[in-house]
């Protein structure tokens, strides 16, 4: 092993794990080193917890400064970067917070937050043309499948935490309070991007399992046959205009006949 | 090598360009020179980023300051944040790329910080060849900047301004020159900033940054979070005069203020570099 490559392991340990002896006797004998490696320390602790307020800032704002770089801390000695692209670090932190048994609602909210983080920059794409629209409407059903934008994430939640990310959005208004507890209520949302900004609908249960579902790739007939079935009154082309409404239909496939 | 070389900035004053100054700057184009940001901001598919940066790129001159390439790592290079690298610079053009004289992973584990190599000559081969293999997989010149550094290694036996020469003469790279780097190193290790600045030969220093710092305890801290101080001022009339004028950048990255203030510090940055121009006229 080179030389340059102990040193940087050894930095490297003294970070982490404060074993400092290795480090501190390659570095300068002029006292500083020790307080060196504690402001590197320091230095790259607030550079991780700033990179997950900004991914997650919500829940930043609902549990402050204190609560947040406690689980940010945390969070850097669990889940240790692993890229020079500091876009996924805050990845994992839905499951830290399920590990350290954290309020339902925090878990959820991340789970939220990071959904919304991976729309703001997926991919762009363009919504159906009327062409493909005309298709879809006029073909056979059982042989139409629907594709969602990518910008398009289906999240399902047991409480509906997305009333505490809309109170929380910088200009919320004040009908925006939420009352917490929240109730126990099975809720499904659609995250979205329009114009550059990331929104977070809620649908009604059933609306939301006929959009997840069509999501995963099943015929339009088998899913509409699947929601008549939960509810006789369902109304298929009204969740249809919704969808269309939020710009979140990519394209369509007809299957051709064999 | 086989790299082309970059279409020029013009040796004007630039800002750092940062998504807190979006809105204020679609909404009235400053009269700066040109604008530098982090590629590594972009490297997402899509969306709000990509659009905003191509707007400003139809209008300013561009070059990317990369902060997570780890040149001076022991890893392998990361080809995967190459690639995403090229893809960006094929579409935005910018017209400089620059790194840093640093590393930040070993082992795979990132700290995504700007970590200090010792000045051996070791260190040297080690970086002049990944600044070669960036340059030949970018293919393009890098410039690389000078850090910060808050320790010294005890086997160290190069001087900072010698080891930055010989890295450019040996790669053909560019020298990013941060003068308010080379002021907090001075004052945090009791050395004299301009035995720094002369050994390194001028037609080497391809752009200049200028930023603020803040104190902790008796040292100062490289926080890019207050406007150019009076000294770092000293050092770049200095360096102008000294060097030549080049491309400045205002680097402002925390405690961002209103994007006017930027505006007036690359300003007075235009006024040095054209107090100078007029001296060697």
């Amino acid at each position: 092993m080179s030389r340059l490559r102990e040193q940087q392991q050894a930095f490297a340990e003294a970070i982490v794990e404060g074993k400092s002896h290795a480090a501190t006797a390659a570095m300068a004998a002029d006292g500083l080193a020790l307080r060196s490696v504690a402001l590197y320390r320091r230095l790259i602790r607030n550079n991780y917890t700033q990179v997950l307020k900004i991914t997650y800032p919500v829940l930043h704002r609902f549990t402050g400064d204190g609560y947040f770089g406690v689980l940010a801390r945390g969070y850097l000695k669990r889940y240790p970067s692993t890229s020079g692209d500091l876009f996924f670090y805050g990845r994992h932190l839905p499951a830290w917070l399920q590990q350290l048994d954290a309020p339902l609602l925090l878990i959820e909210l991340a789970r939220l937050e990071w959904a919304c983080h991976e729309v703001y920059q997926a991919a762009d794409s363009s919504s159906l043309s009327p062409d493909q629209l005309q298709a879809m409407v006029s073909a056979d059903p059982s042989r139409v499948r629907v594709q969602f934008h990518q910008t398009a994430r289906f999240q399902s939640f047991p409480v509906p935490v997305h009333r505490v990310w809309l109170a929380l959005q910088p200009g919320a208004s004040s009908d925006d309070v939420v009352d917490l507890p929240l109730p126990e209520e099975e809720t499904g949302v659609i995250v979205t991007r329009s114009d550059g900004k990331v929104q977070v609908t809620p649908l009604a249960w059933l609306d939301y399992r006929v959009a997840e579902v069509l999501s995963q790739g099943a015929d339009v007939a088998s899913v509409e046959r699947m929601a008549v079935e939960s509810d006789p009154a369902f109304d298929f082309t009204r969740v249809m205009t919704t969808l269309l409404s939020l710009h979140v239909i990519a394209g369509c496939s007809v299957e051709e006949d064999l | 090598m086989s790299v082309q070389h970059p279409a020029p900035i013009p040796a004007q004053a630039g800002i750092g360009l940062r998504a807190h100054h979006f809105r204020e700057i679609l909404d009235a184009p400053p009269p700066v020179a040109w604008m530098e940001t982090h590629p590594e901001n972009y490297f997402g598919d899509g969306g709000a980023p990509l659009r905003i940066l191509e707007r400003i790129r139809a209008r300013y001159p561009l070059s990317f300051h990369g902060v997570g390439l780890s040149l001076g790592s022991t890893d392998p290079m990361d080809h995967a944040h190459i690639g995403k690298l090229n893809a960006l610079i094929d579409r935005f053009e910018p017209a400089f790329v620059s790194e840093h004289l640093s590393w930040s992973s070993v082992g795979g584990r990132f700290f995504n910080d700007l970590l200090p190599l010792p000045y051996t000559a070791e260190s040297l081969d080690h970086i002049c060849a990944r600044i070669d293999e960036a340059q030949n997989l970018l293919k393009r010149p890098l410039l690389i900047e000078n850090i910060t550094r808050y320790l010294t290694w005890q086997d160290s036996p190069i001087s900072e301004g010698a080891f930055l020469s010989e890295m450019a003469g040996r790669t053909g790279c560019g020298i990013l020159l941060d003068l308010n780097n080379v002021y907090v190193n001075a004052v945090n290790f009791h050395t004299d900033p301009l035995d720094m600045l002369m050994a390194i030969p001028a037609e080497a220093v391809w752009e200049i940054h200028l930023a603020g710092f803040d104190r902790f305890g008796r040292m100062l801290i490289d926080t890019h979070g207050q406007p150019v101080y009076p000294e770092v001022w000293g050092l770049y009339r200095w360096a102008v005069h000294h060097f030549g004028p080049r491309p400045t950048l205002i680097e402002w990255d925390t405690n961002l203020p209103p994007l006017s203030v930027l505006v007036e510090q690359a300003t007075q940055a235009d006024a040095i570099l054209g107090a100078c121009h007029v001296t060697t006229a």
